[in-house]
């Protein structure tokens, strides 16, 4: 088991089936249908388990190349989460401090972080790029993003 | 054929807005298409919101644009970097890139140009010929051919998507349970909504398709971003190609944009197949075949015509069925549906103009990409050159204006968030993402034609077995699925075998 991941993600596809069909039968009825709103995630979830069971049996052992694949050094799994939690925050903020100023944050930061040492052209890029775009939706297509505690 | 809807059309994609339309379209595509790991999904799906609004010639415009300029960016970065943006130029970095290691980096992306351009143009002729056709077959289909042959699409990508079969079956179940989320259109029921009135509509495919892709790809651009400096080469060399080699190119050039077009109509093939099949066929043609892998021209104009004939082949059955045969062109029928333009049979009868003008803007894509792109290589090589950190942050940017920009609400794009945390975990454990986008995109119609179907018969499932072409297609399609396998299994005890008499003799 240790060395076939398949089989965890079998696992846990089954888990995931398993609530979507309990979530299934929960759906109400409409008694006009022939075919209701709940025949077809019925079936998909039975065949989900269907292929989990199958994934799970037939589960071989990960190839070296595979393993490779799967492997992220250390470093680059914290760059991961920070840029994950990067654009949570990104998000969280957006409607609040608005598009140009998150933005300009975001553009500031993340370069920085990845490891990108020229500030100068960082600093650049984050403000006419962000000034681009905001201008771009919010007066050529019209498309207002928000403006949060910016007075344009 | 009806010239003067042809003719229309090219009046259209010639207007000087609809000219830029092209020009940003081809260049954009080739930038982000040269960035290892973004393929033409995400190259597409990033420049939608920016159609928002257009009118829906200049959208396709842009949109053909993209799609022809992102899979030959793909090819740049094949033979500049070896490191292919996309599985479909896969086969072109084997002779491209030790082409460009002798100095004829020039030569073999004018090789590639050239034959994409030959590939791409070639077959939207055919397209021209052959979709009216399939559209008078398909204005005869009923809701169970129409059920038959999405299920046909999802198994031929499910067992033609590279790795485990079993694996790409699950990504396509998934997508359908993804696509079953929000209300009901025949009840009104809210499924899977757990109270939130955002989830009503559903989830946009926008938002799949941008966190499936772009973000994922974007993961795997930050664990690659260390990669360019010490393979940066900013000189390509000369470009000019000789009579003589431009001779050696007609003959692949003939052969595979047939090949890739007739690859490319069948769903679940595609471009990364049609590729590897033109250059496996061309190597077995050669006199010489020892020439390949080594910088031989064929070995260049062979996959990179038949990708791009492919790519105009898939434009069959999304034309003409309104059904997309593989992840590219699910993703295309979403940015036709954004711009309001509904494929499908009734499409050549109706709205001929809007048929005709994606056909002239996929002529006028294809010349973009050879005027504008042949010289301006040199500049846009240097692009690779651009700090991976920046690209990956705009990028980023993009993505999430993108979803803003259609729903208006952070919520989706939290969810945006958790498709490419999924997407990223995918490709990790070797889980396709292109059965799950097509599946995403098809679940609504599967299932609104499956209910159709029943609805006629009055709940009885004979009705899947009355027409000869909804049983031939539902036999194609187990076939799809079991062929595969029991030929892996004879292969793998063949293999077995073999293992067994080296050990006998060893």
């Amino acid at each position: 088991m240790a060395n076939k991941p398949s089989r965890w993600i079998a696992l846990l596809l089954l888990a995931i089936a398993g609530v979507y069909l309990v979530l299934a039968y929960q759906l109400p009825e409409f008694p006009y249908a022939i075919i209701d709103s709940d025949v077809l995630p019925k079936g998909l979830g039975f065949l989900l388990i269907i292929l989990s069971v199958v994934l799970f049996a037939t589960a071989k052992e990960e190839t070296a190349e595979e393993k490779e694949k799967r492997t992220i050094p250390k470093n680059d799994l914290v760059i991961l989460l920070i840029t994950a939690v990067a654009i949570f925050i990104y998000i969280s903020l957006l409607e609040v401090l608005g598009f140009l100023l998150t933005t300009i944050l975001f553009l500031l930061f993340l370069p920085t972080v990845l490891g990108y040492r020229k500030y100068g052209v960082t600093v650049a890029v984050a403000f006419i790029f962000s000034g681009v775009m905001y201008y771009s939706f919010t007066y050529l297509l019209n498309i207002t993003l928000p403006q949060g505690i910016m007075p344009f | 054929m009806d010239f003067s809807s042809i003719l229309y059309g090219f009046q259209v994609a010639l207007s000087p807005g609809n000219l830029i339309f092209a020009f940003i379209g081809v260049l954009a595509g080739t930038v982000i298409g040269m960035l290892p790991g973004l393929g033409p999904i995400s190259a597409i799906a990033i420049m939608i919101p920016l159609s928002y609004g257009m009118d829906p010639a200049s959208a396709l415009i842009l949109m053909a644009g993209v799609y022809y300029g992102a899979v030959f960016g793909g090819s740049t970065s094949s033979i500049l970097l070896n490191a292919p943006g996309v599985s479909g130029t896969v086969a072109t970095s084997f002779d491209g890139y030790p082409m460009a290691q002798q100095g004829k980096a020039g030569k073999a992306l004018a090789i590639a140009a050239i034959s994409s351009f030959a590939g791409g143009t070639i077959s939207v002729v055919f397209l021209m010929l052959v979709a009216p056709f399939v559209a008078d077959l398909a204005v005869t289909f009923g809701p169970t051919e129409y059920f038959a042959l999405m299920l046909l699409g999802l198994t031929a990508i499910s067992s033609l998507s590279d790795g485990s079969t079993i694996k790409a079956m699950i990504a396509a179940v998934v997508g359908l349970m993804i696509a079953t989320v929000g209300m009901d259109q025949q009840t009104g029921t809210s499924r899977f909504t757990f109270g939130n009135p955002s989830l009503l509509e559903g989830i946009d495919f926008l938002i799949v398709a941008l966190g499936l892709f772009a973000l994922a790809e974007v993961c795997q651009l930050i664990l690659r971003r260390k990669e360019k400096e010490s393979k940066k080469k900013s000189d390509v060399g000369n470009l000019k190609l000789s009579k003589g080699e431009l001779k050696e190119m007609g003959g692949p050039i003939s052969r595979h944009s047939v090949l890739g077009f007739i690859l490319g109509v069948l769903p679940g093939a595609g471009a990364t197949i049609a590729s590897f099949l033109s250059y496996i066929s061309e190597k077995r043609l050669s006199k010489d075949p020892s020439s390949f892998g080594k910088g031989n021209i064929k070995g260049i104009a062979a996959p990179e015509t038949s990708n791009n004939a492919a790519t105009s082949g898939a434009f069959v059955p999304l034309l003409t069925l309104g059904i997309p045969g593989s992840g590219t062109t699910a993703v295309l029928l979403g940015a036709l549906l954004v711009v309001g333009v509904q494929p499908g049979p009734l499409m050549l009868q109706d709205h001929p103009d809007v048929f005709w003008g994606v056909i002239a803007s996929m002529y006028i894509g294809n010349l973009f990409l050879l005027i504008l792109n042949l010289p301006l290589i040199p500049f846009l090589a240097k692009i690779l050159a651009i700090p991976r950190q920046l690209l990956i942050s705009l990028i980023i940017v993009f993505c999430l204006i993108g979803v803003y920009a259609v729903s208006f609400s952070t919520f989706h794009l939290y969810i945006l968030l958790g498709f490419g945390v999924l997407g990223f975990l995918m490709r990790m454990f070797s889980f396709p993402a292109a059965p799950f986008i097509l599946a995403f995109i098809l679940g609504g119609m599967m299932e609104q034609s499956f209910r159709q179907a029943m609805t006629i018969s009055n709940g009885s499932y004979n009705v899947f077995f009355q027409s000869n072409i909804t049983i031939a297609l539902f036999i194609v399609s187990l076939l799809s699925i079991f062929v595969p396998i029991i030929s892996g299994y004879f292969k793998k005890k063949a293999e077995a075998n073999e293992d067994e008499r080296k050990g006998r003799t060893a």
